[in-house]
């Protein structure tokens, strides 16, 4: 059985766009906003499924 | 986030894993897949409570003012990119060459060769880096070029279980200026170029080995043509077993 194709362009942040404001904890429990860390560099955000299985 | 830190270590990550709890920002952002059950039904996976709040897996490439420049989203969960192939393809950070890159000597040519990763697990993505290091005085035939001069191509071997893509090589310089038709050239010096690979083999495949062949032809600064010519190389790369999971025993092994 296979699934049917997706368009990911239109899941989640569109290009172009500025990505969202994002502030989340850490792996050590420290507060992060994903726009003042990355400090004005260039950024990989990356989406996984799951640490835990 | 005792999950994240404890994965953080076991993997030895050094940068943020961001914590999620209640998939409050995959919502806000579009991206929780509602569909995981079902998607997962289509590969064989059982219902597993655990498999809900989902995002979809994928990466957003921000620039220097955090705006989207790139989406990669892969329609199968099985595949995905080393950490060094998602660098070279999304900003273009190339790793140095590394200790383990083997060279491959041809006429006034030197091929170095390596894989993003010296070893690959089922359905990754990665690259055969290659580095053409030509003799002083000698430019060679862009990939492509119409006439001329042989055009830089490589071709990877048929191997069972690994995929190639079309070859990433650097522009060719402007060599054909205003009222000159001459063939098109790559700079001198050393070149850098990446072949895509998917290891799709079963797992349980074992280490393998990809071979390929750079064909080029040079021109020397007086503009004289050495005859075509072409390298092999060879890469050897063993199986890892996926996070936690064993690879099956294979027969006779």
């Amino acid at each position: 059985m296979a699934l049917p194709p997706r368009d990911f362009s239109t899941i989640g942040p569109r290009e172009g766009t500025r990505f969202p404001e994002v502030v989340l904890p850490d792996q050590h429990g420290v507060t992060m906003d994903l726009h003042a860390a990355r400090g004005g560099r260039r950024a990989l955000v990356v989406f996984y499924r799951s640490a835990d299985w | 986030m005792a999950v994240l830190r404890a994965f953080a270590n076991k993997q030895a990550i050094a940068f943020p894993l961001l914590s999620d709890e209640g998939s409050h920002v995959m919502r806000r952002l579009g991206l929780l897949n509602e569909r995981v059950q079902e998607d997962h039904a289509a590969y064989g996976i059982k219902p597993d409570p655990r498999h809900t709040n989902l995002p979809y897996p994928g990466v957003f490439v921000l620039d220097e003012a955090g705006v989207i420049v790139a989406k990669r989203f892969h329609e199968s969960y099985r595949e995905r990119d080393s950490g060094a192939a998602l660098l070279a393809q999304t900003l273009r950070v190339l790793e140095p060459r590394p200790p383990r890159a083997a060279d491959f000597p041809g006429p006034s040519i030197v091929v170095g060769a390596w894989l993003d990763s010296p070893t690959y697990s089922f359905f990754q993505r990665m690259h055969l880096n290659l580095e053409l290091r030509l003799a002083p005085g000698f430019r060679i035939g862009a990939p492509g070029a119409p006439h001329g001069i042989a055009p830089l191509t490589v071709q990877v071997a048929e191997t069972p279980g690994v995929e190639a893509g079309a070859a990433e090589w650097p522009d060719a310089e402007e060599s054909r200026r205003a009222g000159q038709d001459g063939p098109a050239l790559m700079h001198g010096g050393t070149i850098r170029g990446l072949v895509p690979l998917t290891f799709a083999a079963a797992p349980g495949a074992g280490d393998l080995l990809v071979t390929a062949t750079v064909s080029y032809q040079l021109r020397d600064d007086a503009g004289r043509l050495l005859e075509p010519s072409s390298v092999e190389v060879r890469v050897c790369v063993s199986e890892l077993a996926m996070v936690d999971r064993a690879l099956p025993v294979r027969q006779g092994a």
